[in-house]
């Protein structure tokens, strides 16, 4: 790259001109910010601005531009030049539009702006354009584990989409539980009516399929790599391996159905005549239709019992919902239904939602099955058939009905493999010698099913579970935030649903593994910072070692060598900065985003001295969240402290915490930390960024100690980006606290 | 307006809400070229004006403002606002799109200062507050409004106040003479994802939402928990601007129902459970929540949720369709119904009811070629190959989650149809 | 009567809501019921229901034959509709209780005396003797329904609407004797004859 040339812009619009003095921030820019050109303009964003900078970048070889004017957020579209790198002084929403317009203010008001524009100067000149690595190249091949409907439908939508696909089912033939369905709900409306099941056609389909490599009996022994470089090692059975390269994974290993021994109350395991709704269904498959007891004889009245062991707190029980079992007792009595029998579903809420659930209920209706809101209480052998005892929610009494076959909707138990935080925490409660957590977490590991995917990171083998065993995201509008880039699960095993929502599902997931080997051969992040090129690396000769990195990346994106240096796969990174926070050495950074980018920010604030009376705050803000909502006080012209100086962060787990001591140092008076809700509930698409910024936040009193400065004055907040009023009355309070405490001494 | 640029290889995303956000950026991300239409002058749609989404209680701005983040970053985008499709011909793989566009008055100069806003005048129901509210004239959608660029009303236009709004505007902005635009796009396939709206709660007669003003509906509640809402963030009786006391949650207003929307709206339950919870955290212990309902639909994982509501004392279920509304003491009003766990009849005093009310699909007759199925709940029916597909709520009545999931999917079935365009073409 | 109440136990022994369906009109819709609660909660004389029509459908389908056929519930009907009308999945509840109440009579199941039961008797004996309602005649006999004393109370509490109804000449006592009659009597008897030849031949084909 040729040498840095600094270009600063300064506008003049929005009230900016009349506000601050421009030309004042035009010489700091030069003088301070060594810019080579400082330019105002009275309107920046518009066509004639924008080509004043383009001009200065192609005839002046600006390669660096400041662009002192609205928030980084405000006018991108204007703002975006290629090549170059860029830093915004937000001098509307974050100055004027914060700050009254009064003589009394005037003052601060304009150091506000000098030391924006100071910040930007300071950030760009230690930025450099990020570059894709190379690290990978377009692997159009996915590795789909799981033949069932998931995974079919999985594989034939990559092959449609023009990728290959090697399809991996452990047992010995492709299907899973749809294969064993006699008769599914139509796929489009009317779905009061039942059709025939049509997953032999699409298993030809994936048979026929030349893009579609299929292998029965087989599992994955290794999983190495990233997203468009993963290396896969299958086995057969019979002890055949082959490895393949693919660029993405989806895993749709579906469910096992919970089992029914463990409800003994419910007749579960007590009479081969209660059964779960899985071996109903092969049995009335099995006999064509025909309802049979394991005796042989017709059944002609059969219970189906919703809700059994599900929705229930009791230990053993699933907590929740698994939502297709409504819909699937409905279908099922209504098998029931014709061939002559007689039908009951006993539901507490009959879960039949959207267009398709209700078509289903009243279709259950009109074939002649009942239903009855009730509790069922036991289910026991009556002569040769069975009873069920009841309570009848709605004529409130207690009741029985006799049945020759009882049905137990149980729920859906995820196929997941183990979830490797427990792992990771049985390491870090063994270092920390907690004996009572070791012991339950060993159990746990202990119990933890095998391994599906044997991926070879750090952070264990397999993709971690959200809640219940389920792999789902987090995040409500981004139901394919995975923990693992590029490995993506589909179907039942990522939440509870039926076979039709799992080829929705499986459809989406195929897209997002797309996308993934798409953009891994350009070097861009996945989700939430798709698109960023930039990705960490590390001075080796500094690095003790320490592992910290390595086991606080979110998305287990880091290995360790054998030495125990970390390892960055670029593709498996998504550019959050935890590492960069997490590395006490500080030789982990990103191109455009580094120990230095925001130090030096913090460093240029003009630091006016301890009888001032102005004291600096240093706010250190996520930039999804508080920084958004920041930039919405100022459009609804809420006013916080004039000394307050805010810096947009990735993520709350990417601050170091050598900023906060530097800022101490600096004589700043506070340091607030703004992040995402953490916990269980937590908001931070980064997953623990809040929480790692917290824990770090709370071992700085050490610092402040040594330093013998007031706990008080850093502090670390939850916000969310609707926080637009709270936030600045919290700046404000601890501009009030600081009055209290008095000023740092620690200014030179 | 510079000039759109479609070719057969060009994906349509047709609404700009979270499902068609969501199609738009998965199909650009997989490099292929989309153009976003929206009906309204901001993206955003209906999760906007959402206070928080369930079960997780997260706020709606902080997934739109990465979707937004994902839109500037990416040049395969091109967003069209006031945008609405006329009529679709054709067939996958080459479709030929009418695209009316509205006149925003206000062009790519605008810079949001919002000095044209402060000099208007004239006053109209702000529809971002469904009406609850005035708005200017010229006016921002809202705090998060994407593309953050002022519009104005066309009815100030050939006024005063539309002069004033030009003389305000320092950066030659605000454009009078803006005419209406008529386009025509050739794409290869279309994503259909025009959401819904809240099914009209006057059409249910007994219960009275034209006659007491402190029967509302769920949407209208959930602007009042916006601080820049119409209340400011309070939960009040718009009869007299008082907290209530007594809450009463209607389920199935106007879903579930032959005699208005057949289908089950999927999200109304967890909708009422989350609200439910907004009652509790502003209110505390001074005001209950009652929830009539016939199923509590709390679906899969996320009956926990269902559960913890369960749990506070100051939340009750009443296995009930609630038969009708009449007036009660002062502004409050009295349900009338039957519980039906046991055959228990009441008459019940509230001081504010909610309406949970439905999710209406907007698809549009006469708009989508012939070969396009819209079933009887007009909702687009999926046909892998026919080039249109239906995502998020033009599909089914879906949460945000599903919608999301379902309108991903959508995205992938369009890219083969493009990817066939081009491989034919290549 | 009783004879065919024994009948229909035998033939629907296990399962009262197949009698329904067969025996009912419009009962083929009780099934359609998901306990909403609508139309209890809409019907006008609702709390003089001993039990309300969603609980008699479920009740039906609970197989409580005894309780639902002698109950006066389905009597209280007045035909308001309101349950109709509002009823989200469409059933013709006011129908129902009617073929209800109807079946019930057949069978000998209605209550005795059950007011609107007794007052759907007094009627037919008029028009179907007079060919038109003699309205005198159908209200003493109901003021006398309950015996003799009660009779004379009845009429007594409603004195001044007779005399009112008298005096505007909308009522004459000169009607208790004899009366109006229609001018084809026989060909009323005819035509009912007919209607009661259908009726018998519409039962038989519904209860198959």
């Amino acid at each position: 790259m040729a040498d840095m040339k600094i270009g600063a812009y300064i506008c003049q619009g929005c009230g900016i001109g009349d506000r601050v003095d421009t030309a004042q921030l035009a010489s700091v820019a030069k003088r301070e910010g060594k810019a080579a050109i400082a330019k105002e303009h009275e309107f920046l964003c518009n066509a004639e601005g924008v080509k004043m900078i383009q001009d200065d970048i192609a005839n002046e070889g600006v390669n660096h531009v400041v662009i002192a004017a609205c928030s980084r957020r405000a006018k991108t579209e204007a703002f975006s030049f290629d090549g170059v790198c860029i830093s915004r002084a937000n001098l509307r929403e974050g100055v004027i539009w914060v700050r009254p317009d009064t003589d009394e203010a005037r003052e601060t008001t304009q150091e506000m702006a000098d030391d924006y524009v100071r910040m930007a100067c300071a950030e760009t000149k230690y930025q450099k354009m990020p570059e894709a690595s190379g690290e990978q190249g377009l692997t159009r091949h996915l590795l789909i584990v799981g033949g069932g409907i998931s995974g079919m439908t999985a594989a034939l939508e990559a092959a449609k989409t023009g990728y290959k696909v090697d399809l991996v089912e452990k047992t010995g033939k492709l299907g899973g539980v749809a294969a064993e369905m006699f008769k599914k709900y139509p796929d489009k409306a009317p779905y009061n009516v039942l059709a025939d099941n049509t997953t032999s056609a699409m298993i030809e389909a994936v048979n026929a399929n030349g893009n579609i490599t299929v292998h029965l009996n087989t599992s994955v022994t290794k999983t190495e790599g990233a997203p468009g470089r993963f290396t896969v090692s299958l086995a057969t059975e019979s002890g055949a391996s082959k490895d393949v390269v693919v660029g993405a994974i989806i895993q749709a290993t579906g469910f096992t159905q919970y089992d029914m021994g463990k409800l003994p109350e419910l007749g579960g395991g007590k009479s081969p005549d209660v059964m779960d709704q899985l071996a109903f269904e092969k049995m009335v498959k099995a006999n064509g239709g025909a309802i049979k007891k394991a005796d042989g004889s017709e059944a002609k009245n059969v219970v189906f019992v919703q809700c059994a062991g599900q929705r229930s707190e009791q230990p053993g029980h699933l907590p929740y919902c698994s939502g297709h079992c409504c819909m699937t007792s409905i279908k099922q009595a209504r098998y029931v239904k014709e061939a002559g029998g007689d039908a009951t579903v006993i539901f507490d809420d009959l879960r039949t939602p959207g267009a398709d659930g209700e078509d289903v209920y009243r279709g259950g209706q009109e074939a002649g099955v009942a239903f009855s809101k009730g509790k069922v209480s036991s289910v026991e052998a009556a002569g040769k058939g069975l009873k069920v005892n009841y309570t009848d929610k709605i004529l409130a009494e207690d009741s029985t009905i006799d049945a020759d076959i009882v049905v137990l909707a149980t729920g859906m138990v995820p196929n997941s493999g183990p979830n490797p935080y427990v792992k990771l925490d049985l390491e870090m409660a063994e270092k920390d010698g907690n004996a009572d957590l070791v012991a339950k977490l060993k159990a746990e590991v202990e119990k933890a099913p095998p391994s599906i995917l044997n991926l070879m990171y750090r952070q264990g083998t397999d993709v971690p579970h959200l809640k219940h065993g389920f792999t789902d995201s987090h995040f409500i509008c981004f139901p394919y935030e995975t923990r693992r880039t590029g490995i993506y699960t589909a179907g039942p095993v990522r939440r509870p649903m039926d076979a039709h929502q799992a080829i929705e599902d499986a459809t989406g997931a195929t897209l997002k593994a797309i996308q993934a080997c798409e953009n891994a051969a350009i070097g861009r992040a996945a989700h939430p910072r798709s698109g960023d090129l930039s990705f960490p690396s590390f001075r080796k000769e500094g690095c003790t070692q320490c592992k910290r990195c390595t086991v606080e990346c979110p998305f287990g994106a880091i290995n360790e060598d054998e030495k125990g240096y970390p390892q960055y796969n670029e593709a498996r990174c998504r550019r959050c900065g935890t590492c960069m926070g997490a590395c006490p050495v500080r030789v982990i950074s990103f191109e455009n985003y580094s120990v230095e980018t925001v130090g030096q920010q913090l460093k240029a604030v003009d630091m006016p001295d301890e009888f001032s009376e102005k004291p600096r705050l240093l706010v250190l803000a996520c930039e999804n969240d508080a920084y958004p909502a920041l930039d919405m006080a100022g459009m609804t012209r809420q006013e916080y402290s004039a000394f307050a100086r805010i810096i947009p962060v990735r993520c709350l787990g990417s601050v170091n915490t050598i900023w906060i001591t530097d800022a101490l140092n600096s004589g700043y008076d506070g340091v607030m930390l703004m992040g995402c809700q953490k916990g269980d509930n937590y908001q931070c698409h980064f997953v623990k960024g809040s929480e790692i910024a917290h824990i770090r936040m709370s071992k700085i009193d050490d610092t402040l100690t040594q330093l013998n400065l007031e706990k008080e004055r850093v502090q670390t907040y939850e916000v969310s980006i609707a926080d637009i009023q709270r936030i600045p009355q919290i700046i404000n309070d601890m501009e009030k606290l600081i009055g209290e405490i008095g000023m740092s001494p620690f200014k030179f | 307006m510079s000039e759109v640029i479609a070719t057969n290889q060009t994906i349509l995303v047709v609404g700009g809400g979270i499902s068609g956000l969501t199609a738009a950026l998965e199909a650009a991300e997989c490099g292929k070229q989309v153009i976003l239409l929206e009906k309204s002058p901001s993206v955003g749609g209906r999760v906007s004006q959402l206070h928080k989404y369930f079960p997780k209680l997260c706020v709606p701005s902080c997934g739109l403002e990465i979707q937004y983040r994902r839109l500037k970053a990416n040049k395969n985008v091109r967003l069209l606002t006031m945008a609405e499709v006329t009529q679709i011909s054709g067939e996958a793989g080459n479709f030929t799109v009418n695209v009316k566009v509205a006149p925003r008055y206000v062009n790519e100069n605008c810079t949001a200062c919002g000095e044209c806003e402060k000099a208007v005048g004239a006053e109209f129901d702000d529809e971002f507050n469904y009406g609850m509210k005035k708005r200017k004239g010229a006016y921002l959608v809202s705090n998060m409004a994407y593309p953050q660029r002022y519009v104005i009303d066309p009815r100030i236009v050939a006024t005063d106040d539309g002069a004033k709004a030009k003389a305000a505007c320092k950066y030659n902005a605000v454009d009078l003479e803006m005419a209406e635009q008529n386009l025509s796009l050739n794409v290869g396939a279309v994503v259909w994802a025009t959401g819904w709206k809240p099914y009209d709660a006057a059409k249910i007669q007994p219960y009275g939402y034209d006659r007491y003003s402190n029967v509302i509906s769920n949407v209208e509640f959930e602007r009042m928990l916006d601080p820049f809402g119409p209340t400011g963030g309070k939960i009040v009786r718009p009869s007299d601007g008082h907290a209530p006391k007594n809450i009463a949650f209607i389920q199935c207003a106007g879903s579930r129902d032959q005699n208005h929307l057949k289908h089950c709206s999927r999200i109304c339950c967890m909708a009422t459970l989350k609200q439910t919870t907004y009652v509790k955290e502003q209110l505390g212990d001074n005001c209950k929540s009652t929830v009539y309902y016939i199923d509590i639909r709390a679906i899969d994982r996320i009956d926990d949720f269902h559960r913890k509501v369960k749990e506070d004392p100051n939340v009750t279920f009443v296995k009930s369709k609630v038969a009708n509304i009449v007036a009660g003491s002062g502004d409050n009003v009295v349900l009338k119904g039957v519980d039906t766990e046991g055959y228990n009849r009441y008459a019940n005093e509230h001081d504010l009811v909610v309406l949970a009310t439905g999710m209406e699909s907007t698809v549009p007759a006469g708009v989508l070629p012939a070969g396009i199925v819209i079933n009887e709940h007009n909702f687009i029916d999926l046909d892998s190959d026919c080039g249109i597909y239906g995502a998020g709520c033009s599909s089914d009545a879906l949460d945000v989650n599903r919608a999301a999931q379902n309108a991903t999917a959508a995205a992938l079935r369009a890219i083969q149809v493009v990817n066939r365009v081009a491989g034919q073409e290549g | 009567m009783s004879d065919m109440n024994q009948a229909m136990v035998q033939k629907y022994r296990s399962n009262f809501l197949k009698e329904v369906e067969a025996n009912v009109e419009e009962g083929t819709w009780v099934k359609m019921c998901m306990q909403c609660g609508v139309c209890s909660g809409s019907c006008p004389l609702g709390p003089h229901w001993e039990h309300p029509q969603q609980e008699l459908f479920m009740m039906i389908r609970a197989g409580k034959r005894e309780e639902v056929l002698s109950s006066s519930s389905m009597w209280m009907c007045t035909s308001c509709y309101n349950c109709i009308a509002r009823c989200p999945r469409g059933l013709p509840i006011t129908h129902i209780m009617h073929g209800l109440a109807s079946y019930a009579k057949r069978l000998g199941l209605a209550p005795k005396n059950q007011p609107t039961s007794k007052f759907g008797d007094i009627f037919w004996d008029s028009i179907a003797k007079n060919g038109r309602v003699n309205e005198l005649k159908i209200g003493v006999s109901l003021y006398f329904m309950n015996g003799f004393s009660q009779g004379i109370k009845n009429a007594l509490a409603s004195r001044e609407l007779g005399m009112a109804m008298m005096k505007t000449k909308r009522m004459s006592p000169t009607e208790y004797f004899g009366g109006h009659k229609c001018k084809d009597l026989s060909g009323i008897a005819k035509m009912l004859k007919k209607a009661k030849e259908f009726e018998a031949e519409h039962i038989t084909k519904f209860g198959e």
